[in-house]
């Protein structure tokens, strides 16, 4: 039995899906009722499990407020089930930073799991700052790799599992791969999925959605049924989440190159890409990128500008975040009963 | 999206410059008591107007708010009939009639600044069935803030332009305030682009301080309205150096929130580094463009002063349209 509490972090960004993707793609605008309500349904099982306490971001007009609300004025039946919520004191600024900030004081708490509920972009955030503590990942958006799209129950059930002990996180818990990269010997940011190297000056929009800017893409892992860039690769040379290498694609003009692929880069998006290099990338082994000047996209995202004058390297590690398997932690629980109550006859 | 070549940059630059330095101007010229009226400043906010307006052209029509005099720059009107206009001259942009908060000019596709909060958006409506009428690619954009956001007429106007499939942009600058009322306590949703799913139509929230993002975002709107894809929420979420209106003390600020939005989220000072950065402009092309506009608001002011009145005689001219 634990003697202390068991408790359960919950980054929910309000501010995804808000992208120009939703302009320039099919995307979907995800709404943040609709992330209040998962929220909503992973409290009433994560209190059924024994979770004492949950924390969340405090957002004062997104994902939060109608949590409040709901806990106010829901039923009460429902709402005695849920554990303690407790929101971070921490200032809010509408930006990235929220999330991290909350996740950094979260792993300092000490909670067993977070449940990250976003797009790859916050999950990225959230993976610089989560070092050992273990993520569910929770996708609310239609144009994503790294987090799983599944039920929110389900995944605040896994939740429930590992937290309180009922499943041995060991046995379904695993380490990331990622792509870090450096501008001029100063370490910027990383990537979880894919890292793509843009022509394009500026962050702007921050989406990449014009393959036509693409110049060279590694990818950390590239599952042929996965959307986005990652597809590139994926559609050539499929590479797992636990294979120990990552792929760099140089992209050659239209028509040249020895192959062109048709890749889903981005949602309702079906664009040929040709392809001038593929080759498998090992962890540690340091690339400089070949561009001279434009962007590189972090998970689909332009975050980082640089010019002629800088030396950008890009190389996969293999310390990324760590993930619950929530498939594993459902497939433990019914192995071994957890959920199971056995009537006398 | 075409490249921004080095003439755009410095054409953008120069907007977003001339409308800082005409608000900062109005500023204290507001101070003198010479300026009859409110006025209500832009700045802080450039990068919104003048990254949507560079992919229009005058045959598009934009409309706008209280604040409006940025997009009045931003779509090309005079600016020494501007300034004439705020210090309700003959010579001004309406005569003088309209003062700040009305300057129009129809022949720039500018519909006018406009003294109630929401109303842009039936004209814009307006304005996007007439271009679709004529179909020849024509769109229009409704300026509205966070405020306007909650009022009926740009709820409806949402509506119309949906179900009509109208060639319109619905561009909201979130500045954070309506008036004096912070955003998180008048919108039920972090992000005003939320409400466009309700519309069933895109919305995309950018950094409305930086050109780029208003840049790429508004450019994509608009080429999807032209193309007859219809009507888009477009949000820039920025911020006004100013008050409300001149003479607001800003109570409802944070101690510190302008002081640290001028340093570290001024649009003007972000597209500089990052243009001067990329290599494609250099200091001193910006620093020539500064003088220059610096001498035309001085130009514009002196005239403004030594422009004359509108006379008895001007009273009931241009109030009426004859039919």
């Amino acid at each position: 039995m634990h003697n202390t509490k068991t408790t359960v972090g919950i980054i929910a960004n309000p501010l995804s899906g808000r992208d120009v993707r939703r302009l320039v793609t099919k995307a979907s605008v995800f709404q943040n009722a609709e992330k209040s309500n998962m929220v909503l349904r992973m409290l009433g099982v994560l209190g059924k499990l024994g979770v004492d306490e949950v924390f969340m971001l405090p957002d004062v007009s997104g994902v939060a407020s109608r949590v409040i609300h709901a806990m106010r004025h829901g039923r009460a039946a429902e709402i005695s089930a849920f554990p303690r919520v407790t929101f971070l004191e921490m200032p809010i600024r509408d930006s990235a930073d929220d999330s991290l900030r909350a996740a950094e004081l979260m792993v300092s708490m000490g909670v067993s799991v977070i449940i990250v509920m976003g797009g790859d972009g916050t999950h990225r955030v959230v993976a610089n700052a989560s070092g050992d503590t273990p993520l569910l990942t929770l996708s609310t958006g239609t144009n994503n790799v790294f987090p799983e799209i599944r039920e929110a129950t389900i995944t605040g059930l896994a939740a429930g599992l590992v937290a309180s002990g009922k499943v041995r996180l060991k046995d379904v818990a695993s380490r990331n791969k990622v792509l870090r990269c450096e501008v001029n010997g100063s370490r910027k940011d990383m990537a979880l999925v894919d890292l793509g190297v843009s022509t394009e000056c500026w962050i702007g929009a921050r989406a990449l959605w014009e393959a036509s800017c693409l110049t060279e893409l590694f990818v950390s892992f590239a599952e042929p049924d996965a959307i986005g860039l990652s597809s590139i690769p994926a559609l050539i040379h499929p590479v797992s989440r636990t294979d120990a290498y990552g792929l760099r694609l140089v992209v050659a003009p239209p028509g040249e190159g020895f192959m062109t692929v048709e890749a889903p880069i981005a949602p309702g998006v079906l664009l040929p890409v040709s392809v001038a290099e593929i080759s498998e990338v090992r962890p540690k082994e340091v690339f400089k990128v070949e561009t001279a000047r434009g962007t590189l996209a972090l998970d689909g995202e332009r975050e980082i500008e640089f010019s002629e004058n800088d030396s950008v390297k890009v190389w996969l590690e293999m310390d990324g975040p760590v993930t619950v398997d929530v498939n594993k932690v459902m497939l433990a629980a019914a192995k071994h009963h957890v959920l199971v109550r056995h009537h006398r006859n | 999206m075409a490249e921004l070549k080095k003439e755009d940059l410095l054409k953008a630059y120069r907007t977003m410059r001339e409308i800082r330095d005409f608000e900062e101007r109005v500023h204290k010229e507001f101070a003198t008591g010479k300026i009859p009226g409110f006025v209500h400043l832009y700045a802080g906010e450039e990068a919104v107007a003048t990254g949507v307006c560079s992919h229009l052209t005058d045959d598009d029509r934009i409309t706008s708010t209280h604040r409006g005099h940025g997009h009045c720059i931003a779509k090309g009107v005079d600016i020494i009939g501007m300034m004439a206009e705020i210090f309700g001259k003959k010579t001004g942009s309406c005569c003088g009639k309209g003062g700040s908060m009305h300057i129009a000019d129809l022949e720039k596709g500018m519909l006018g600044a406009n003294g109630i909060v929401g109303a842009g958006g039936p004209l814009g409506c307006g304005a996007a069935l007439a271009a679709k009428f004529k179909g020849k690619g024509g769109v229009a954009v409704v300026f509205f803030g966070d405020g306007a956001s909650n009022q009926g007429t740009i709820l409806e106007s949402m509506n119309l332009a949906n179900i009509w499939n109208l060639p319109v942009i619905f561009l909201a600058e979130n500045n954070g305030y309506a008036e004096s009322t912070g955003v998180k306590y008048n919108v039920p949703t972090p992000n005003i682009a939320d409400r466009a799913a309700g519309f069933n139509m895109p919305g995309v929230t950018v950094d409305g301080n930086d050109f780029f993002a208003v840049y790429e975002a508004a450019g994509e709107a608009i080429k999807r309205a032209r193309e007859g894809g219809g009507p888009t929420l477009l949000e820039c979420k920025t911020n006004r150096f100013y008050g409300h209106f001149e003479g607001d003390a800003m109570t409802y600020k944070a101690p510190g929130e302008v002081k640290r939005q001028r340093e570290e989220c001024d649009c003007l000072k972000i597209f500089a580094a990052k243009a001067t950065a990329a290599g494609l402009v250099t200091a001193a092309e910006l620093e020539a463009i500064d003088k220059e506009v610096a001498a035309l608001i001085d130009e514009a002011v002196e005239k403004a002063l030594a422009a004359p009145n509108p006379t008895e005689a001007d009273l009931l001219t241009d109030v009426y349209v004859s039919y």
